[in-house]
């Protein structure tokens, strides 16, 4: 595959059209080259911005980078929930994807737990291969680049970045780098727990309503920065209202990336810059209107109880 | 009656949604309900959150139903049910199913809703097994149906005091027999004047008397805004609902239209009262991750109930009624 192949793809896909079965087969060939030889902490140089859930709301994503700035411009690390609920997470993952192969040093991709083929059989990712492609294949070539993404990423050591949180069984940034990342989300353990958790303010550690993962309070949190010598945790994972949400003396940011989440919870969307001295700048933004959302393919009717 | 406008028409199409959304929760396990299937043309399979809500909505509104039929049971009183815009709600059926159906249940809807209905229960044999068929009679051209345990009248609810409420009266609807109303979104879609003539209609007429009402709340934060837009171009006024916006105004509603004791508890409550293995056991069902999204929907529904009785033992028994707990 070309570079004009794929800046034809990455075009193709900002329109928010598919590209063929075959062309996805191979770029997910060529980012698996390049997720391979990344560690399951990948060190990112400042300055760069941080994004949280996106869900497959497409055109949240195209706002995401006008208010952000187009890659590579802009540095991005993308803290997972690539996929399912919206109604684009194939534009939306395989755009991310081309741009991660396209320019593999101003993009980073971390996994969260929708990267997962237990949850995207549950929550649409699956349906919505099926339906735009006929088959299941395109999901399965999806998957196989989900066993490769990163559980994590450390901006200029000091700002730890991962999708859900700290797990009981992990004390050192060390410790995550000897999980065999490669696999299915475990139901249990360290790499669930990392993609699974919840801060709450509780001291230390508390079963998570979720069924998965665990629920971290602020002891958990400041002992795992001074053990790693770390400013900041930074996460996604929960829907916040107001776009971000900081906690335990600033030392946790939530971002939540998707705006009006699933069309329907009137939220607003936020991302955060780091600058080269890891200072912060969080933006907000709003959902694209629905006149700029040319014609949808299923028109997005939220389901209320009635 | 007033002419029916778009407006009604997407109304009694939420009978069909409801349907639908039963039918899901049913399907995953949720509760059971063997008639839910009769009234849905082809399974839909809701999201995780919507049939949990389905289900809180299903166990609050049930539990304190239920309740209400013990109590009368207890003190060896009849008993009647009066479903308010019942649509395709099968509670009747089930009712009977268990063992637990009232003396006598009225619904009462639009007739476009109840003429589907009145057919339903004609071409179902489970449905039509749940009343006495050499009883049942049909008329006003198909639209009500008259049995001495299931009466189904045909009307328009912003005209009750004048035309439905005194043709319940006619069919046999006892003032001084305990009687719950049941309204599920159905006093909502209305200009609050009209519901609340409801309300009072029912405090003055009967002797002793419980409401029972499931609708939405909270039109004012972002979540509030979002789902009177989506209804919006789905066709539907939540009409009711800036008179009605909150938890204490919903209850205090009552106490301003003739009741002597009303509670509200949002849909996010009643989960959260939940005991921990009925919890355990829905958590096993399907995976939700979306707990967040579940608050906020939860937040934005409730269920309120009111009572009035002059008789000291129900009062006695109808105070201590609280949602949540099936098996009394």
């Amino acid at each position: 595959m070309g570079s004009s192949d794929l800046d034809r793809q990455i075009r193709m896909l900002r329109n928010c059209e598919i590209i063929s079965e075959l062309e996805v087969k191979e770029l997910c060939y060529k980012a698996r080259e390049i997720l391979i030889e990344e560690s399951n902490v990948q060190q990112v140089d400042a300055p760069v911005t941080i994004c949280g859930d996106i869900h497959g709301q497409f055109y949240d994503l195209k706002e995401l980078f006008r208010v952000g700035g187009e890659c590579p411009d802009t540095n991005y690390l993308f803290m997972g929930d690539f996929v399912d609920r919206g109604f684009y997470s194939v534009e939306t993952f395989l755009l991310l994807l081309a741009l991660k192969v396209r320019y593999p040093d101003r993009i980073t991709l971390i996994r969260g737990n929708h990267e997962s083929r237990q949850i995207t059989q549950v929550y649409g990712f699956y349906d919505e291969c099926l339906r735009k492609y006929g088959s299941a294949n395109v999901w399965r070539y999806c998957c196989e680049i989900f066993d490769y993404l990163s559980l994590a990423a450390i901006i200029g050591d000091k700002i730890f970045c991962v999708h859900g949180g700290l797990s009981p069984v992990i004390q050192t940034v060390d410790q995550i780098r000897t999980i065999d990342r490669k696999q299915e989300v475990p139901h249990t353990g360290a790499m669930c727990d990392l993609l699974w958790s919840d801060p709450d303010d509780i001291s230390e550690w508390g079963l998570s309503p979720r069924g998965a993962g665990y629920l971290f309070g602020e002891s958990a949190v400041k002992s795992f920065l001074a053990v790693n010598d770390l400013d900041l945790i930074a996460r996604a994972h929960q829907l916040v209202m107001e776009g971000y949400k900081l906690m335990f003396d600033e030392k946790i940011v939530t971002v939540w990336s998707a705006p009006n989440y699933c069309y329907r919870c009137g939220n607003v969307a936020a991302i955060l810059e780091f600058d080269e001295n890891l200072e912060k700048t969080f933006k907000i933004f709003h959902a694209t209107p629905q006149e700029a959302r040319g014609v949808p393919s299923k028109k997005p009717v939220p389901d209320y109880f009635l | 009656m007033e002419t029916t406008s778009v407006h009604d028409t997407v109304v009694q199409g939420t009978a069909q949604d409801a349907a639908d959304s039963r039918q899901s929760a049913c399907l995953q396990g949720y509760f059971e309900d063997p008639f839910a299937s009769q009234f849905v043309r082809r399974p839909t399979r809701r999201s995780p959150v919507v049939n949990r809500g389905t289900y809180c909505r299903f166990i609050g509104l049930h539990s304190i139903l239920r309740k209400f039929l013990a109590t009368c049971r207890d003190q060896g009183q009849a008993s009647q049910i009066v479903s308010l815009g019942a649509g395709s709600d099968t509670t009747f059926f089930l009712l009977y199913h268990l063992g637990l159906a009232p003396t006598r249940f009225f619904e009462v809807d639009f007739p476009e809703v109840t003429s589907r209905k009145c057919l339903k229960i004609h071409q179902k044999k489970a449905l039509r097994n749940c009343l006495d068929q050499d009883t049942v009679q049909v008329g006003k051209n198909g639209t009500e149906l008259y049995s001495p345990s299931y009466t189904l009248l045909a009307g328009d609810l912003r005209c009750f005091p004048t035309e439905l409420g005194p043709q319940l009266l006619a069919q046999g609807l006892d003032p001084s027999v305990p009687t719950l109303f049941l309204s599920e979104c159905v006093l909502i879609y209305m200009d609050s004047p009209h519901a609340d003539a409801i309300i009072r209609w029912a405090a003055t007429h009967m002797l002793s008397t419980f409401f029972l009402t499931y609708e939405q709340i909270q039109p004012e934060d972002a979540f509030g805004q979002m789902m009177i837009s989506n209804l919006r171009q789905r066709g539907l006024e939540l009409r009711g609902i800036t008179a009605y916006p909150d938890l204490a105004s919903q209850a205090q509603r009552y106490r301003d239209l003739g009741w002597e004791h009303s509670q509200a508890l949002s849909i996010k409550e009643i989960y959260h009262a939940l005991p921990k293995n009925e919890i355990d056991r829905i958590n096993r069902l399907e995976m939700l991750d979306e707990l967040e999204e579940f608050d906020l929907l939860g937040d934005h529904y409730c269920i309120t109930w009111a009572f009035k009785t002059a008789d000291t033992n129900l009062r006695q028994s109808w105070q201590h009624i609280r949602p949540t707990n099936l098996s009394s």
